[in-house]
């Protein structure tokens, strides 16, 4: 990922100077019509989305004292000669759901380094605040320091990091559309609308099917997807679409028959947009208490183990690492994070009724038995 | 045969009480369940854990050893007399102490404690269930009386006919019986479902001709389409169009009057009267035998690990029963009222004090769950083990868009 992020830091750097070059000519005019977007109006679905964890090779630099144990290893150093389910099994899944009981002790390693993949969301540089990649100082990701040692979370082997990524796509639920109105131009353009709604239809892909294409259709869900519908306002400045901060219910169904979401306060969109695709981050402070729930609830003990995640051990660091939305007593409620997103054009149909050229019947269940 | 509220019409003993079988299933650990012609639910009560779900070692011992009963003490055996003959797909089989037993499609038969009355489907049912559910036992029904290309699913709703693709089916009202009146842009919408040539009535199923040589499927007199925007298997999102609707072998029974209907980010899900999402808790412990934990009479440790940590009062506040009012009586098999002693979970004695009249669902109460803000919040569902499959909540949902109507 962070291969990615340098080259985009490259490609913007030379897109900024070819436009420098060519200001104030006819030329330059002429291409920046020619990618404004009919009706100033251009959308987009979701097609990844992953925690963004900043990752070198062997994990040294971030995780220097080593990946965390899970479920599986504090069982066994807990109950090394096995006992009754209610004072083994049951008390671990009760400890999980009421973490605050936390009765055990296991060493839990933090992400460490300078290094962080995200946004500057306070626009501020505190004393815990990470450095890109490209440089930009102040980056808050307080949950990549909570979640970054847990394989888990690690792309590309870990489970969740892997799975989540692909149910963006295959769950009809997780069907996130971005639709830009007012849109003079996909270069420059300082004063941008961006609504995200939930899709109702699959996405189009190539003869292969693996690969999804620009160019399909999606209705919008304004009955059950009522709650995903948010209004954002925004900017382009070089190609980077940039938000300002809001509130947002984010779909985030798991497996099958897991539907979920994420409360994520003051988010904001940082991603490089062209006329068939976007990629960047989508950055905000995940609500604590919510984030921690919608975990528990989709990703069971069982998965859990296939990735080094303890959730009580997890829950006391993310309250500990909180750095957003303090309630009445000064507690931080919220931990700063970031999602790496990839999107592809679709034409949003907001009458329900069109019959689009996406749609189309399909398997819901194509990931059965996962 | 017996016919039922949920799994229409079910195959019962000589005394009318439903038979059931117990698949054969791989769990993640390991295979349980009956194989074909053999049963290995036993006398003898299982005592400790058997590891078929992970990360749980196997050889846990079992909550409230003093009370378990064995397999066969819940799921009793449909024994055969010796003189008892293979009939069709009824045959016998011989269990491990002798005694003989009836087979159905080779699946052994089992009645259920849970059952009172003929036509009770309290131990289980057809309904499907995702993932890391237990190794549950299931209705043995009669092949539905439907025709080729059709099938027929247990939902929450009812008994919904399909495709057998499991697309929904769906008739108009502005149709007459046995009559279409979907013109040729209806149909761009609304595809008939056309009977082969070789198709011929039988019962509630008949065939109209929607031109020369086109034969359409009808059910019950209502002429029979599928819906090209269904984006969900066994969808009811054609039910949203005005004037038309899914078909139904059979309806569900009513939920109790006073509760609601609320829409969810998922579909929509039965409620409270204030609006409080529904949920249903499900169990079954880690033994081979799959014996259920869900009950009122069941080990409540299961049950208060996740709904509190282990905390009675804080199940108490974080998922409340839904409690029935003094006037408010059982209104089917399927929806009852039972009194619980809300301090151990188990069904309270005559006449005790603090007992709580709370409505239940196939007779394990249903519950409301604190963090949900909103009519329409689903917050607690998945909680518990296996995203709530095998120790923990679900929402009640009545329809689900994005999941195949399984939830």
């Amino acid at each position: 990922m962070q291969h990615q992020f340098q080259r985009q830091a490259r490609i913007r750097a030379v897109r900024v100077l070819c436009a420098a070059m060519v200001l104030g000519t006819a030329a330059g005019a002429a291409a920046a019509d020619a990618i404004a977007p009919k009706d100033g109006k251009i959308g987009f679905a979701l097609t990844g989305a992953r925690w963004a964890i900043y990752q070198t090779d062997n994990g040294k630099e971030e995780c220097p004292q080593g990946f965390n144990e899970g479920p599986r290893e504090q069982f066994k150093a807990l109950f090394p000669n096995g006992g009754t389910v209610e004072a083994t099994q049951l008390r671990r899944e009760g400890l999980a759901r009421y973490p605050q009981d936390r009765e055990d002790k296991f060493p839990y390693r933090e992400a460490a380094g300078k290094t962080a993949i995200g946004l500057n969301l306070d626009d501020k540089v505190g004393p815990n605040d990470f450095t890109s990649q490209a440089g930009a100082s102040g980056i808050d990701n307080q949950l990549f320091r909570a979640i970054g040692c847990t394989r888990l979370f690690r792309a590309p082997d870990g489970t969740f990091a892997h799975f989540t990524n692909m149910w963006v796509r295959e769950l009809g639920f997780n069907r996130i559309l971005i639709e830009l109105t007012g849109v003079d131009s996909l270069v420059n353009d300082d004063a941008v609308s961006v609504s995200l709604y939930r899709g109702l239809d699959r996405l189009m892909t190539d003869a292969t099917g693996a690969n999804i294409m620009p160019g399909g259709s999606n209705r919008v869900d304004e009955r059950f997807g009522a709650k995903f519908i948010h209004h954002l306002k925004g900017k382009i400045v070089d190609g980077v679409l940039t938000t300002q901060p809001a509130d947002v219910y984010w779909p985030w169904a798991v497996f099958l028959g897991r539907p979920g979401a994420y409360t994520i306060r003051g988010l904001r969109f940082d991603v490089k947009l062209d006329s068939q695709k976007g990629e960047g981050l989508v950055g905000g402070y995940a609500d604590v208490d919510s984030w921690y729930e919608q975990l528990v609830r989709s990703w069971s003990t069982h998965h859990s183990s296939y990735g080094g995640l303890s959730q009580p051990s997890l829950y006391p660091v993310l309250r500990r690492l909180a750095d957003g939305y303090p309630d009445e007593s000064g507690a931080m409620t919220a931990i700063s994070s970031a999602l790496t997103v990839q999107m592809v054009q679709v034409f949003i149909q907001h009458d329900a009724d069109v019959v689009t050229a996406a749609q189309g019947r399909h398997s819901p269940n194509k990931s059965d038995g996962l | 045969m017996e016919s039922s509220e949920l799994d229409g019409p079910v195959f019962a003993d000589a005394r009318g009480m439903t038979l059931y079988y117990w698949p054969y299933t791989t769990m993640r650990n390991g295979i349980t369940g009956d194989p074909k012609n053999a049963s290995v639910c036993t006398d003898t009560p299982t005592t400790k854990t058997a590891g078929l779900m992970s990360p749980y070692p196997p050889g846990l011992v079992l909550p409230e050893l003093d009370k378990r009963q064995s397999c066969t003490a819940v799921w009793p055996p449909a024994l055969a007399d010796d003189n008892a003959k293979p009939v069709g797909a009824f045959t016998i089989i011989t269990r491990t102490d002798g005694k003989k037993q009836w087979a159905y499609d080779g699946h052994a038969l089992y009645t259920s404690v849970l059952d009172q009355r003929p036509g009770d489907v309290m131990g289980a049912t057809t309904r499907r269930s995702f993932g890391d559910g237990p190794a549950a036992r299931e209705v043995a029904t009669p092949p539905p009386a439907i025709p080729p290309g059709f099938a027929i699913a247990t939902t929450a709703t009812g008994r919904q006919l399909l495709t057998d693709k499991r697309y929904s089916v769906y008739a108009s009202t502005q149709d007459g019986p046995g009559k279409s009146n979907c013109d040729a842009a209806c149909t761009r919408t609304w595809a008939p479902i056309i009977a082969p040539e070789s198709a011929r009535p039988q019962g509630d199923w008949s065939i109209l001709e929607r031109s020369p040589g086109i034969r359409q499927w009808a059910f019950r007199q209502q002429p029979l389409y599928t819906y090209v925007l269904d984006s969900s298997l066994a969808s009811q999102q054609g039910s949203d169009v005005s004037g038309w609707h899914n078909v139904y072998t059979q309806q569900a029974p009513l939920p109790p009057r006073g509760f609601t209907v609320q829409d969810s980010t998922t579909g929509v899900v039965l409620a409270d009267g204030n609006g409080r999402t529904l949920y249903v808790y499900n169990c079954a412990d880690d033994s081979y035998d799959q014996l259920n934990c869900n009950l009122p009479d069941s080990p409540q440790a299961y049950r208060l690990a996740i709904c509190g940590g282990g905390k009675v009062e804080r199940c108490l506040h974080d998922w409340p029963y839904v409690v029935a009012t003094a006037d408010e009586r059982s209104t089917s098999r399927t929806w009852s009222v039972v009194e619980i002693d809300p301090q151990t979970g188990h069904l309270a004695t005559p006449g005790q004090a603090g007992a709580q009249r709370v409505w239940a669902y196939r007779g394990s109460p249903v519950y409301t769950y604190v963090g949900d803000a909103r009519p329409g919040d689903i917050n607690g569902n998945g909680n518990g083990e296996f995203g709530g499959s095998r120790n923990g909540f679900k929402a009640f949902f009545l329809r689900d868009d994005f999941f195949g109507n399984n939830l």
